[in-house]
């Protein structure tokens, strides 16, 4: 192997053109483009707003809808009753419009409100309720129960909050879906109706 | 596998050098080998050998390859030899490739060499060789030949490593690290210009310094038992004040300094124990790396950290922790020096990068905290700094909670408010900033889901079988201006400025007074250019701080200590004239 001691050439000397145009080397930070990421919702629950909540109920009429539903009070569970087995039951039903609803902590939730009886008996709980969910599709509000009044208070942010990011990619029925999940009544074999007419 | 390179040339070189058994000096070269891999040639030197200019070709058809080039450019500075314009550091390049990971023997070149699963032989008594070439000359020419033959054993290392590595080494970027290695050694030639009269003095009294700032600081404290800080009278103390300290998982209080830095910005009375416990465990005097002409210096290790920023040694380079020392950095006679830094620079990076109008507007403002509380309607639109300091500092403190990742509960602890103001403020800071939310969390997301990151120049994070997402969503602000202050970096040492230390988000430059006004500006213009080349088009602010010889640098945060020792010093002097008289 040669070996060299002598001094070659001059050598080119040390220049600062080397990088004509960095800016071409450089990467995209665009991650949202790459990552290709979409928040899954696993859970959406059935309830009235917490007391601590200040919520927005979605305003497009899409995002709600009337529903049949059983509420089975020692567990408080809410099972959502097919039409057609709705007529069927009808002492042991009520009717109720499910808003879609978020929260400041965005925890998006279905609230159920209930609709006045078949004999338009109209109860101030409800009717307050209603009110406060209309009041909710334009300013953050919160819902608290005022035993004296019998009727849900209700307190509206006075503050300039922004309004809420609404999840994209889902539509009512995905949330309904996501929300009653094992908890549709569909057959009058349901072990709910068994239960209702006592054969289990 | 070398036919990949279009480079006529491909020289791998190693030097030998060490620094008048003195750590600080500027490096002396004791050997070099370089090998062309294309012909075969080989060029072996010794000292007394070298001539004025290198051996062999560094023009653009070269390409000039080592492992931690900085070294080598050292001595090439050192001989006053130009720079090789192509420069690939495989040091650099085995850390991209690995940072974040787990290497089965380190990041040297044995390290790499036993990652790819080569023969390491030649580079195994490195430390003997190391001692021999570190004690200095003159050596016999046993002691010659076995040093000589020991660099030849890195260089077909070199040889060995680099057809290992080139299929993923993105040549173009790659190159553009080794650039900042030909900066990198020009920052380690210059140095940081110190008092060294000072240092003097300070480490002649040290001992009793410590003594005394033990004496005079825990008076207000009584922690310590002699010179050992006692954990539970410190308890006792934050009981006795009401101070939330933060606590580890074994429920024992946090007692890092990071704990006590953090506390310290919510409850300033912990910060003069900070400064004491540093100054008492931290701060080794004599490892103070300061060369005969007065310069400090050490070697950057540059990429060492993940976010690809220089990790210099804490206690040999004088921008380590103990912000009161540097107080000792001091231009020479007919000198100044300027600290030049990036304005609220992670903020700017992620409004940038993030694409968020509302950031950028906040970034633009001049006063991104107060236009934040702005835009988030905690504060009226015409409120200024003077008339909503307080709220404006809740919303600072917000902001620098969001890019360390910080939860309500630290937050809450770094202000002194409730957990429930902190969740607000963090709240106010998502809603306010969408886009750049949704950027962050996907720049998660892709780590999590790809198992990498990169940067606007490649500099990759791997994601281990232990990832941290809050260093994940903190990693393209970080390493984004990582790649800023190299770029800024290469543009200024390449344009002559005299740049002292690269320190984190800013560089100290050293000039004569006749040329500083005009380096300062040179080198902003390089940090601004750096900003819109990293930042495509937006650019980042920059604030110069002059000192004049004959006055001395001085870091806000550690002014009073640096005073209460200065002082403490004067009592030492006087004490011994006074004693020194009485026994005359």
């Amino acid at each position: 192997m040669a070996k060299e001691k002598l001094q070659p050439d001059k050598p080119i000397a040390e220049t600062t053109d080397q990088f004509p145009d960095i800016g071409a080397l450089r990467l995209s930070q665009e991650f949202l483009q790459t990552a290709g990421v979409k928040k899954i919702l696993m859970t959406v629950p059935v309830r009235r707003p917490l007391k601590q909540d200040f919520v927005r109920v979605h305003p497009a009429p899409e995002f709600r809808e009337a529903f049949a539903v059983i509420e089975l009070k020692p567990d408080n569970e809410r099972y959502l009753i097919m039409p057609q087995i709705a007529t069927a039951v009808p002492r042991e039903i009520v009717t109720e419009m499910f808003y879609t609803t978020i929260n400041r902590q965005r925890v998006v939730f279905l609230w159920p409100v209930r609709l006045p009886a078949s004999d338009g008996r109209v109860i101030e709980w409800h009717r307050s309720a209603q009110e406060a969910a209309e009041r909710a599709m334009h300013r953050w509000i919160r819902v608290q129960s005022n035993r004296n009044l019998s009727a849900y208070e209700i307190a509206e942010a006075t503050g300039t909050i922004p309004d809420p990011e609404w999840p994209p990619e889902y539509t009512f029925h995905d949330l309904l879906r996501i929300a009653f999940r094992d908890r549709i009544i569909s057959s009058f074999d349901h072990p709910v109706l068994k239960q209702l007419r006592g054969e289990c | 596998m070398l036919d990949a390179l279009p480079f006529r040339h491909v020289i791998p070189v190693d030097f030998e050098f060490e620094f008048g058994g003195q750590d600080g000096e500027q490096p002396r070269s004791v050997c070099m080998v370089a090998k062309d891999l294309r012909t075969g040639q080989e060029w072996r030197l010794s000292r007394g050998e070298f001539g004025s200019l290198p051996p062999f070709p560094i023009g653009p058809d070269s390409l000039f390859v080592a492992y931690y080039a900085s070294a080598e450019l050292g001595c090439f500075k050192a001989l006053g030899w130009p720079m090789p314009l192509n420069v690939l550091d495989l040091f650099v390049e085995f850390r991209n490739r690995t940072n974040g990971l787990t290497t089965p023997a380190g990041s040297g070149l044995v390290g790499a060499l036993t990652y790819f699963g080569l023969d390491n032989i030649g580079t195994i008594e490195k430390d003997d060789m190391r001692s021999l070439v570190l004690r200095g000359g003159p050596w016999s020419q046993g002691e010659s030949d076995a040093i000589l033959e020991y660099c030849a054993g890195d260089v077909a290392a070199l040889e060995r490593l680099l057809p290992a590595m080139l299929p993923r080494i993105d040549l173009p970027r790659a190159l553009l690290r080794g650039r900042y290695m030909k900066a990198a050694a020009a920052m380690e030639w210059n140095g940081v210009p110190i008092d060294t009269d000072t240092l003097a003095l300070l480490r002649k009294n040290w001992t009793h310094i410590q003594d005394q700032l033990i004496v005079e600081i825990d008076a207000n404290y009584g922690v310590f038992d002699g010179r050992t800080f006692k954990a539970e009278r410190w308890e006792r103390y934050l009981v006795a004040h009401g101070i939330p300290w933060p606590r580890l998982d074994s429920g024992r209080l946090d007692l890092k300094d990071d704990a006590f830095r953090q506390m310290a910005k919510a409850y300033p009375q912990v910060s003069p124990m900070r400064e004491l416990r540093s100054a008492l465990s931290d701060l080794r005097l004599n490892d103070l790396a300061v060369g005969s002409d007065g310069r400090n210096r050490t070697i950057l290790s540059a990429f060492r950290s993940r976010t690809g920023r220089n990790q210099p040694s804490n206690t040999k380079y004088i921008f380590g922790p103990s912000v009161w020392l540097r107080s000792l950095i001091k231009p020479p006679l007919g000198y100044g020096v300027a600290y030049v830094d990036w304005s609220q620079q992670e903020f700017g990076i992620a409004a940038a990068l993030s694409g968020d109008r509302a950031m950028q507007t906040a970034y633009l403002s001049g006063d991104p905290y107060l236009e934040f509380a702005k835009q988030a309607n905690a504060v009226p639109r015409n409120a200024t700094k003077e008339t909503h300091g307080p709220t404006r500092e809740l919303f600072k403190q917000c902001v620098l909670a969001t890019q360390y990742g910080m939860e309500a509960e630290s937050l809450a602890g770094r202000i002194g408010q409730p957990p429930v103001l902190a969740r607000d403020l963090l709240r106010a800071n998502r809603e306010t900033y969408r886009v750049f939310w949704r950027w962050s969390d996907a720049a998660v997301d892709q780590a999590m889901l790809k198992g990498w990151l990169h940067t606007a120049f490649g500099w990759c994070i791997h994601v281990d079988e232990n990832p941290n997402p809050r260093s994940l969503r903190n990693f393209p602000m970080q390493a984004n201006a990582a790649e800023m202050l190299r770029l800024a970096c290469c543009l200024a040492t390449e344009r002559g400025v005299e740049v002292c230390a690269p320190v984190h988000d800013a560089v100290l430059i050293c000039a004569t007074l006749d040329r500083l006004e005009a380096d300062i500006k040179r080198m902003r213009a390089a940090m601004a250019e750096a900003s819109r080349i990293i930042l495509a088009g937006f650019e980042l602010r920059t604030e110069a701080t002059r000192v004049r010889y004959p006055d001395r640098f001085s870091d806000a945060r550690g002014k009073a200590m640096w005073d209460h020792v200065i002082e403490l010093i004067g009592k030492c002097s006087t004490a011994k004239t006074v004693k020194e008289e009485t026994a005359a």
